[in-house]
């Protein structure tokens, strides 16, 4: 239709850009790694804010201390010297990696430079307030456009490739090296700021050093870096698993080990395995379904009601695994049951199948049908597990370590992200999970190819579902209370963003969504009533930019690398007939 | 026998309105194959635009209807064309030739972002608000059946409308155009005709009805909600596919029909009220599983 017109002009503009720009890129981009480390020392607010102290000495003097430098100062000030590094060494596909670099300090002044002028009151914070003046912020906004600026003249090439071979032993230290950079990034990213509101400005230091955490990431993929650890984790799989799981295991040691974030970890934990499942379905045999946090009620729902909670509608209690294994049954039975339109139905009007299935549930749930859901009583009340007489809400000591409340169920949910981890990765490279993508693909041609396709997507939904129901079994007894509430229309989106922004079809991309979805809301107390809104809008910027999302599965990323292609030269084509 | 035909009434103008926002659904899916998902909440929009609208009037022009209500109907009008035009602008045209899942993925983001903007930015809009009293008042009654003058006001406006949109695909240039691009988008082009002009124009009809819709519900509900548009669509959506997706007459007869199925099934299902949604997603699955062409199947397609 239209897009190859569309694409036409947007191919023009981007090569306009460049070559307009292309003599200033490095002139640029040394100008921005300069004025980054200027704006690092530089004060970046001249007096103290209502709630107290811009934090990491922000009225910091220009050279009064530059050894002082902490927090965000610090970041601005490593991005520049990156900068610098990146402008003047012989770094593989420059642009890209000042362009991430830039977008990272933007993205840190930025956020620093709204809450000072926000909470600060008007500009004054930033410029003239007595006599003394606050550049900071300016001049750091100023390098970060700059440096994407830069990137652009510099040229955005391929990925850089890296190809030299290492021997076992070096590949196992860089892995171990980086999966505890990993863990240590994760533990840094969920202390930033202190625990909830404690800190007033916590939501802009989380920001911020997400700003520079992304930065950094994206230089190091723009590099190659990335690309080369995950090949290199591919080729030491079984190793890359033992050290990620044990790094998962560490996480209680860390900083962050204590009671809340233990809590926030274990129920990131738990969607993050509920998004693997619907991972499954959407990513794998590309059905899409809205209503898949049904399953994880009907996991979560059956539990509690065999969980002995006084207000359950059996009086019977089973141990947690049996009652893990009901609940897992019953919503893989369920899936099945809401699967079996996709014999008949496909593509968009199955996504609103499920939809429907969805409500279906939500409503009958709310409606205590059958007595079973207690409707918006909810079912109070589950006992917490327990092991060998220990609860798993309470804390306990290794030796003279003493491990906050909440540690063991944090273990569990690792142990059932990692289980759930396995059963993906073994069925993505299993011939069920080929068939699952051949379908996806082209259903016809799949089937032309003596796939029973019909079969292949009940599975899909039937396996989706046992996961999603085991999940919500843990859910049950981690939260106490279970209701129709927590698994509406709305919890299904979020699960299927979180699907998307890690990248449809991507195990680590799932965690990654998931994560990402769940932790923001923790940090972000002050955009509590945006949340929703910031979320609607990152769906359809997702869509528009990224749709492979943020880590990409290698076969999906190949395929929409191709259709690229094919659309630029598709609008090659007409701008030589224009 | 009273309260079956009271029931009936009541479920000949839920159908009107639901007319109104699927009329908007056919037509899109039928030039785009889009499920515009967030079109339920271009209705939920305008109904909010028009309550501004009467909030932003003098006092002395608040009195008198005759004014208030067709300044409403334009404020409303107004609202919820530029929302669907931006968004037609900036979220779905960019993603015309993307892999079937991204648009539909898109327009769930649009719904979500356009429920909390009007949540968060609209005042006291996190509950339910009065919606102003310039609505006709009293009853049209027959025999044992009372119809508000309102409930009369939309099943007129709402056949009417359809009638006029019908002629103009039908008969019009830019109808023709249209049902052209719904057939080839590519050889319409050859033919001179401008797609992007034609989409434009039809997310535009579409959301001057579902504008007309937002203010008619909050007449005849007296107050308005921010669910409204979730609700209502998902309503409108199975209509649209119960009367066979792209075809006018189709979505109208099937709105009615889900209207008589939701206060029927309110009175005499089990269950009553609490389930009537329930039953409408009965319907909806089962019309998808075993007629997905609708029940007026292809003739009178916009798409052919």
């Amino acid at each position: 239709m239209s897009t190859s017109t569309v694409s036409t002009s947007s191919g023009s503009t981007t090569v306009a850009k460049r070559s307009a720009l292309a003599p200033l890129g490095k002139p640029f981009a040394a100008a921005a790694g300069v004025l980054a480390i200027v704006a690092a020392l530089l004060p970046w607010v001249t007096f103290t804010l209502n709630d107290g102290n811009w934090p990491d000495k922000s009225t910091l003097q220009f050279f009064d201390a530059p050894f002082a430098v902490t927090g965000f100062r610090w970041h601005v000030l490593l991005i520049g010297v990156l900068i610098l590094v990146a402008t003047f060494a012989p770094v593989p596909s420059k642009g890209r990696v000042v362009r991430a670099l830039g977008w990272g300090l933007t993205v840190v002044a930025f956020v620093n430079a709204a809450y000072i002028t926000v909470k600060g009151g008007g500009l004054g914070a930033i410029t003239a307030v007595e006599g003394a003046t606050a550049f900071g912020a300016v001049v750091g906004l100023v390098a970060g456009v700059l440096a994407i600026l830069a990137g652009y003249g510099i040229g955005i090439g391929p990925v850089g490739e890296w190809n030299f071979k290492v021997s076992t032993p070096v590949a196992y230290l860089v892995l171990l090296v980086s999966f505890g950079a990993v863990l240590y990034a994760v533990a840094a990213m969920l202390t930033t700021g202190g625990v909830g509101s404690a800190n007033p400005y916590a939501g802009a230091i989380f920001l911020s050093f997400l700003g520079f955490a992304g930065g950094l990431i994206g230089a190091l993929s723009g590099v190659g870096f990335v690309r080369w650890l995950s090949a290199l984790s591919e080729q030491h799989r079984v190793f890359s698993v033992i050290v990620l799981a044990a790094c998962a295991l560490l996480l209680p040691f860390t900083d962050a080990g204590n009671e809340y974030w233990m809590t926030v970890a274990a129920n990131i934990g738990i969607y993050a395995a509920t998004a693997i499942g619907l991972n499954i379905v959407v990513g794998l045999a590309g059905l899409l379904d809205l209503g898949y946090v049904a399953f994880m009620g009907i996991g979560a729902l059956v539990a509690a009601n065999f969980s002995g909670a006084a207000t359950a509608h059996f009086g019977i209690h089973l141990p947690f695994p049996v009652a893990a294994a009901a609940a897992a049954i019953v919503a893989g039975i369920f899936g099945a049951i809401v699967g079996s339109p996709t014999l008949r139905v496909r593509g968009d009007y199955l996504a609103i199948v499920t939809l429907a299935f969805g409500e279906i549930f939500t409503r009958s749930a709310q409606n205590n049908i059958g007595g079973i859901t207690n409707g918006s009583n909810a079912i109070p009340g589950i006992p917490p597990l327990s092991l060998f007489g220990t609860e798993f809400n309470k804390s306990i000591s290794i030796g003279a370590v003493k491990l906050p409340a909440g540690v063991l169920y944090y273990v569990l949910i690792v142990l059932l992200v990692a289980g759930t981890m396995a059963v993906f990765a073994n069925l993505k490279f299993s011939r069920i999970g080929r068939a699952w993508i051949a379908i996806r693909e082209d259903e016809d041609a799949a089937r032309a190819m003596g796939i029973r396709t019909g079969k292949m997507k009940i599975l899909a939904f039937l396996i989706g579902a046992t996961l999603a129901g085991l999940a919500g079994a843990v859910f049950a007894h981690k939260n106490g209370t279970v209701s129709y509430e927590s698994f509406k229309f709305l919890e299904s989106v979020t699960l299927l963003a979180a699907v998307i922004l890690g990248g449809m079809g991507s195990i680590p991309g799932a965690v990654l969504g998931a994560a990402l979805l769940f932790v923001l809301p923790e940090k972000l107390r002050d955009f509590e009533d945006y949340r929703l809104m910031i979320f609607g809008l990152a769906l359809i910027l997702i869509m528009r930019f990224r749709p492979v999302g943020l880590i990409p599965d290698a076969h999906r990323r190949a395929e929409m690398a191709e259709r690229a292609d094919e659309n630029a030269e598709e609008a090659h084509v007409e701008a030589k007939k224009a | 026998m009273s309260v079956l035909l009271q029931q009936l009434a009541n479920g000949v103008m839920q159908g009107a309105l639901i007319a109104l926002i699927a009329l908007g659904y056919t037509m899109v899916y039928g030039i785009i194959q889009l499920i515009n998902f967030a079109h339920g909440e271009v209705f939920m929009v305008a109904s909010y635009g028009g309550l501004a609208t009467f909030t932003l009037l003098p006092d002395d022009l608040k009195k008198s209807p005759a004014v208030a209500l067709p300044l409403m109907f334009v404020g409303g009008i107004v609202v919820a064309v530029v929302v669907a035009v931006i968004m037609e602008r900036f979220a779905y045209r960019p993603l015309r030739n993307a892999p079937r899942l991204a648009p539909l993925i898109t327009a769930l983001g649009v719904s979500v972002f356009l429920q909390e903007a009007v949540r968060v930015f609209y005042p006291n809009a996190k509950s339910n608000l009065p919606y102003p009293n310039v609505f006709p008042e009293g009853n049209l009654s027959l025999g044992p059946v009372n119809i508000s003058w309102t409930g009369v006001l939309l099943v007129v406006l709402s056949v009417g409308l359809a009638v006029i949109l019908q002629t103009y695909i039908n008969r019009s240039r830019m109808g023709r155009a249209m049902r052209a691009t719904a057939q080839d988008p590519d050889t319409a082009k050859l033919m001179g005709v401008n797609p992007d002009r034609v989409i434009v124009l039809t997310f535009i009809l579409g959301a001057v009805l579902a504008g007309v819709a937002g203010i008619l519900y909050g007449g005849f509900l007296g107050n308005i909600n921010i669910d409204m548009g979730f609700q209502n669509g998902i309503f409108a959506f199975t209509a649209a596919v119960l009367g066979g997706v792209g075809s006018i007459r189709g979505a109208v007869i099937g709105a009615f029909i889900i209207g008589l199925i939701k206060t029927l099934a309110g009175q005499y299902m089990p269950g009553g009220t609490q389930y009537d949604y329930v039953w409408i997603f009965v319907v909806l699955i089962l019309v998808l599983v075993f007629r997905p062409q609708g029940l007026f199947g292809e003739p009178e397609r916009v798409r052919a």
